[in-house]
């Protein structure tokens, strides 16, 4: 049922019901059957190839089966510190305020401190025993089903370089980022709904801004749509103009493009353009309708920290979680969660240079609850069968604190993400970084290999999917990386 | 047991170090390829319906389409074409009259003269400005996370235009981006330094990080000028050899050290159009002087001490500048006293006492000298000495060190005759904190007694909120008409030249790099700096040239060659790329469909021959883009209609053969441009600093777009002040390139969110509404004429009659409004026919 130009108003309508049938009942049999019927109807998109250009959302098939279909990313912006919460060096303790025996003299910000303990309390926590901070107790209860990959390295020790490399697998501008490799290389579900969705932060844009979710080379279709529950989708409705003259203007406008699609009889650009429109207008009606949170219960909102009166930006992070959920509910293929904003002497984002404690205090109370509460809500719910849920930061932080400050300064040699869902092995601590937690000495890890993972339990092989500009063959992974088969499940 | 380098490709660079550093060359067989072998000069062949060409390049096309079994298609209709040719050649559509004109052109050489005058239009360079800056990512943000302002970007866009409209040779406009500076052609150079940078305090403070970040400067300018004329991505061997290409690493860093001297940044500009500006600005100043003290002889009197109960005489006090004029008296020191400000401690700017014949007889360099009550000094910034220096603006003035007073005493090497006293808190009309708004001034007279000559008791209260520029400081209605309208003439005047002032200061400098002595440049192993090898001279690569400087080759020699080696006449590869983007630019898809990628692994030539013969034409002409344009736009196989054919689509479906004219979606500029043309509202100033797409840089809520444009805003889109991967609100998602990497050839995608951004936006509504309004004005009251307008002037046609039914009653019940939205989202509009 490949439609033809002139079935305009949803192309694969039928086929999406049976999708969604398919999906929902989130097994992997749905999911291998799914990709039979898709091949079967001829749907199947050419890995590597561009996308259909008249229908890009449409879903492909992906290289090999895959273990996730949907993606949450959380990323905390401006750099976590590895140190106060995930990756336990009870050494400092012992070297606390004693220079580091062969440390950099210098580092990004300028002269280096003497070491510096860990700035909270670790304990171990569920059948794991994982030693996690104090700093996030909520996420610290998760933890038995976590993946953590404690060795990864970055390319740059500057934010904007380093978001980039971490977004785009490049540390230059320009490249496209990985929501839209996923959205160009699988489609999405939800024809109403756009691939590809950027939460932003109630306290603004990350660092490098739009370079995390921009398309780069890739087409416009593909770029992140930025969304929040603070800023909503832009130009979904015309200000000042009345239902009625709006009705007369989108039948006119129907009318006009037949009229012309008359003239141009099988030119598919026209018919895909005419098409848009459609989308368009089913997504003003879709996006008020997820965005309008009344509708979820008391208990959902407490849980998630949203209806928090003594803190607004909590509430509005957890809000951004409820969205994500809701996204991920009706099929958006690539969710992108910020938690921090821009650089801030760390005061909106994770940079804690100078007073790293009295500024995690705050950031953590911010992310933990509605981060674990949306984990804990995508499970309840079934969907972490398919969801994959990534927390990261673009690169971690020194053991020692800078000359003069209570801070950390840039450390790009070894710090912690972690992954935990659909396809992700439970609790497990992979790589290591030294006794001081300066750098990674085992199992290291690019970020590179890090997204060849990330496209793996998505079924894509990062080697295959490519595309080309200006004569390379471009990848997600540059010509580096390697799938950490340590955390699959 | 490091597995991972700062810059990787690891396991290329190892199995490749050992012939790169060795100086084995590719094997003999690698280096031949078509792209780099001298032009065919095949003779053009001879379809068997030869008749149908107009230009050569359509034997060549026919022939391949004969070859294929497939026919040409018939012609598109005049109009058609017209509008085509306006959008190509200008990026703007024709209006109704110039339809109607060409409609009843009779003459043979209509379509010659259509294209003669499109080119010669400036809207022109404007179009294919706009694809080269596409090529070499021009942006007025420096990028990376902080993506600040590049104030003086914009001369380079404007030289880039300009070229354009000038039909600049093609060897002169390789050589000018290169090495401009050395030829009176200053902003040319701002090709150099055209991508992100990093800037100093961005990059860390390490020496691995400076390192690194000026690295990845040098690279930016290498890929630049290996993609923008070379047609091939060398920027890959800077950490391996080439994959695909014969070019090693050697050759690489030989590229770099071309540019091993270039940073980037501002210069000042030396080229004549600025020695001429420089000049002029010299002429303005000395003007604006001379009509300022004709204006502050008007001014009323100050009447210091006048009682509270008097009504005042004089204006408020102003942030930007005061006059105090008084009977002349004889001075030997003058006293500046503040007696309150708002708040913080009162800032003066510059302090100017005047003689009755014009002269400023406080300035240091006249020799006056001053003194204070106490100075908050902050170097550069707030010195004393910046009271009297004649320089304007809040970073060459003075602060005190109390709060709300203070005061400056300007004693001048002899008594001086003096009128009148002209003071400010900031001169360029930035700030108006600080602001004296109560103060005296006092002169101590050749018989040694002080007088207050003038304070504030006499002017209007000040009312907190600075005043605009345009209020006038004389109150024109105190004065006699003759000399009112004297005042009028010389504030319009006033205004006239602050403007005039303002964009030659702006355009004395350019962001075009800076050279210096170059840095040695090493061949990096696996291009990480940590790892230098072997010092590397500057050397263009083997497999195209043998061209080789010494290592110690000053800097601008070493651009100048590389500019002459690449300009140099027989560079057949040179001219195939060009001409390859000047043919995309008319069909969409170039002759070669990877624009950027003559080497391996890009396409091969759809018509080699015709690649080849146009590459020998455009050579021949000199390297002229206009001639080639003319060839084409005129040629039978551009005035083909694009009507779909499906039996031609199921042999070629993308028409690369031609056998149709391709339609394709407007880019985001031209639709843009195109509704602000065809509402009436397009602002066709040229050139200077871009206009804004954003409100507010950066900051909590990122860059927040412009909803609704001030009259400025609605120039051209090349004008915009261009926000690195910044998509603008509406047309962005029109797949605009973000200039972070270069866009050779543009995207062309089709998403909801454009048409929610086409369909709903405030520019969309405001350009419809302005668009019904000028319908009303040019058609009159009756709604036919009116629909068959609004038909005319956006599809450059007549309504049919079933369509003027349909917009009857849409107009009839909802307004014209209803019928500009929709043209200006209908497809029609929004295609080359």
């Amino acid at each position: 049922m490949n439609p033809g130009p002139d079935s305009l108003s949803f192309q694969g309508h039928g086929l999406l019901d049976r999708r969604g049938f398919l999906g929902r009942s989130a097994t992997a049999l749905g999911s291998v059957a799914l990709t039979h019927l898709l091949g079967r109807e001829g749907l199947l998109g050419q890995p590597g190839l561009i996308a259909d250009g008249a229908h890009p959302l449409r879903p492909r098939a992906p290289h090999h089966t895959p273990r996730a279909r949907n993606v949450v990313v959380i990323f905390c912006a401006g750099a976590v510190s590895q140190l106060e919460t995930w990756d336990y060096k009870p050494e400092l303790h012992r070297w606390d305020d004693k220079p580091m025996p062969g440390g950099p003299a210098v580092t990004f910000q300028g002269p280096a401190g003497n070491l510096a303990r860990p700035q909270y309390a670790f304990r171990p926590r569920g059948q794991t025993g994982k030693m996690v901070s104090d700093l996030i107790p909520h996420l610290a209860e998760l933890t038995d089903d976590i993946a953590f990959i404690h060795s990864l390295t970055s390319k740059s020790n500057t934010h904007g370089p380093a978001e980039n490399f971490l977004s785009t697998g490049f540390a230059l501008d320009g490249f496209p980022s990985v929501g839209a490799w996923i959205g160009h290389a699988l489609g999405t579900e939800n024809q109403d709904l756009p691939a590809f969705v950027t939460l932003l932060d109630p306290r603004g844009v990350p660092q490098n801004g739009s370079n995390n979710w921009g398309s780069g080379f890739l087409p416009a279709t593909f770029q992140g749509t930025t969304w929040s529950a603070q800023n909503p989708v832009r130009h979904l409705s015309a200000p000042g103009i009345g239902s009625e003259a709006d009705e007369a203007a989108r039948r006119l406008l129907g009318q006009l493009n037949r009229r012309h699609l008359e003239q141009h009889p099988g030119d598919e650009k026209l018919a895909a353009r005419i098409a848009s429109y459609e989308l368009a207008a089913r997504m003003q009606l879709s996006v008020p309708e997820i965005s309008d949170l009344s509708t979820e219960p008391a208990h959902v909102l407490r849980a998630y920290g949203a209806d928090d009166p003594r803190n607004p930006i909590k509430a509005g992070f957890a809000k951004n979680c409820i969205l994500a959920r809701r996204l991920i509910e009706r099929g958006v293929r690539f969710v992108q969660l910020f938690n921090g904003a821009y650089a801030s002497g760390g005061e909106l984002n994770w940079d804690g240079h100078n007073k790293l404690k009295e500024q995690y205090d705050r950031h953590a109370a911010i992310l933990d609850q509605p981060a674990a509460a949306l984990i804990r809500d995508l499970r309840q719910r079934g969907l972490l069968e398919n969801t994959l849920v990534v927390w990261c930061t673009e690169f971690g932080r020194m053991p020692f604190f800078q000359k003069g400050a209570q801070g950390r300064d840039h450390n790009p040699d070894g710090f912690t993400c972690w992954m935990t869902g659909a396809g992700v092995r439970r609790g497990v601590s992979h790589g290591v970084t030294d006794e001081l937690g300066r750098a990674a000495v085992h199992d290291i890890h690019p970020l590179y290999d890090f997204n060849a993972t990330l496209l793996h339990l998505l079924g894509l092989d990062h080697e295959r999917l490519t595309f080309e500009h200006n004569g390379v063959q471009r990848r997600l992974t540059n010509v580096e990386g390697q799938v950490i088969r340590e955390i699959l499940a | 047991m490091q597995r991972f380098t700062p810059i990787g490709f690891l396991y290329l660079a190892a199995l490749l170090w050992g012939a790169a550093v060795s100086g084995a060359s590719p094997a003999p067989d690698e280096t031949r390829h078509w792209a780099f072998e001298p032009l065919s000069r095949e003779a053009p062949p001879h379809p068997n319906a030869a008749g149908w060409a107009r230009t050569i390049p359509d034997l060549w096309v026919l022939d391949a389409l004969e070859k294929a079994g497939l026919d040409p298609s018939p012609e598109a209709d005049r109009v058609a074409w017209l509008r085509r040719v306006h959008f190509d050649l200008t990026g703007l559509p024709p209006d109704p009259q110039a339809c109607q004109a060409f409609e009843q052109d009779p003459r043979p050489d209509a379509p010659e003269r259509v294209v003669e005058a499109l080119l010669q239009s400036p809207a022109h360079g404007e179009r294919w400005g706009q694809h080269w800056l596409d090529v070499v990512r021009y942006a007025d943000t420096h990028g990376f996370e902080v993506n600040t302002e590049r104030p003086h970007a914009w001369p380079y866009r404007d030289y880039v235009i300009g070229a354009f409209n000038a039909d600049r040779p093609y060897p002169e406009f390789i050589r000018e981006q290169l090495a401009g500076d050395q030829s009176g052609r200053d902003a040319a150079t701002g090709f150099l330094v055209t991508a992100s940078v990093l800037l100093p305090g961005q990059i860390g403070a390490d020496e691995v990080s400076k390192r690194l970040a000026r690295q990845d400067a040098l690279d930016e300018i290498v890929v630049n000028t290996s993609q923008s004329f070379l047609g091939l991505s060398i920027g890959c061997a800077r950490c391996h050899d080439h994959k695909f290409d014969p070019i090693s690493s050697r050759d690489y860093f030989g590229m770099q050290a071309f540019f091993a001297g270039v940073e980037y940044g501002d210069r000042p500009l030396n080229d004549p159009e600025s020695q001429a500006r420089r000049d002029r600005l010299r002429d303005w100043r000395q003007r604006k002087s001379v009509v300022e003290a004709s204006l502050s002889r008007m001014d009323p009197i100050a009447r210091p001490g006048s009682p509270t109960h008097h009504p005042p005489t004089r204006v408020a006090v102003r942030a930007r500048m005061n006059t105090d004029r008084f009977v002349p008296v004889t001075a030997r020191r003058l006293r500046f006293t503040v007696l309150r400000t708002p708040s913080l401690e009162p800032c003066l700017d510059e302090v100017e006492v005047w003689s009755p014949d014009g002269r400023n007889v406080a300035l240091a360099s006249a020799g006056t000298r001053v003194s204070s009550s106490g100075d908050t000094t902050v170097e550069n910034r707030h010195e004393l000495r910046f009271v009297h220096d004649g320089v304007y603006g809040n970073s060459h003035s003075w602060m005190s060190s109390e709060k709300g007073r203070g005061w400056v005493v300007l004693e001048f090497p002899e008594p001086r005759r003096i009128d009148r006293v002209s003071w400010g808190r900031d001169r360029e009309g930035e700030f108006a904190d600080r602001l004296a708004t109560d103060y005296r001034i006092e002169v101590e007279t050749d018989t040694g007694d002080w007088i207050t000559v003038a304070d504030a008791s006499d002017r209007k209260p000040f009312e907190g909120a600075n005043p605009t520029d345009d209020e006038r400081e004389i109150p024109l209605s105190g004065l006699d008409p003759k000399t009112r309208q004297e005042a009028q003439a010389l504030l319009a005047e006033r205004l006239r030249l602050e403007r005039e002032i303002a964009g030659a200061v702006a355009s004395q400098q350019a962001f075009a790099g800076i050279f210096r002595k170059p840095d040695r440049i090493h061949l990096l192993r696996r291009g990480d700096p940590e790892q230098p090898g072997p010092e590397v001279a500057p050397g263009v690569p083997e497999v195209l040239g043998s061209m080789r400087l010494p290592a110690d080759a000053p800097e601008s020699e070493r651009r100048r060659a590389l500019a002459h080696w690449l300009a140099q006449s027989g560079q057949a590869l040179i001219a195939r790329v060009m001409v390859n983007r000047i043919w995309q630019g008319h069909f969409g898809t170039g002759l070669v469909d990877t624009p950027s990628d003559f080497g391996r692994t890009g396409s091969r030539p759809s018509h080699p021959g015709l690649l080849d013969w146009l590459a020998g034409e455009f050579m021949a002409s000199g390297g002229s883009s206009k001639h080639l344009h003319r060839l084409i736009v005129l040629s039978s196989t551009y005035r083909q209609s694009s009507r779909l054919r499906p039996e031609a689509a199921a042999r070629d479906a993308d028409a690369r053969l031609l056998w149709r004219y391709p339609p394709r979606r407007l880019d985001s500029e031209p639709i843009r441009d195109a509704m602000l043309a065809v509402s009436g509202e397009l602002d066709r100033r040229r050139g200077g600093r871009g206009f804004d797409l954003f409100d507010q840089r950066g900051g909590l809520s990122g860059f927040k777009p412009v909803e609704s444009f001030p009259p400025e805003g609605l120039r051209r889109m090349v004008y915009a002040h261009k926000v690195r991967r910044e998509p603008e609100a509406v047309f962005g998602a029109f797949d605009c390139p973000d200039a972070g990497q270069s866009t050779a050839r543009r995207r062309e995608s089709t998403t909801p969110i454009q048409a929610l951004n086409l369909w709903n936006s405030r520019f969309t509504l405001e350009r419809s509404s302005a668009f019904a309004r000028r319908v009303r004005h040019e058609a009159g009251a009756e709604p036919r004429d009116q629909i068959q307008r609004a038909f005319r002037l956006a599809l450059a046609r007549q309504a049919t009659g079933p369509e003027e039914q349909e917009a009857l009653e849409a107009v009839h019940a909802q307004g014209l409004e209803v019928l500009c939205r929709a043209l200006f989202n209908s497809n029609e509009f929004l295609f080359l026919p």
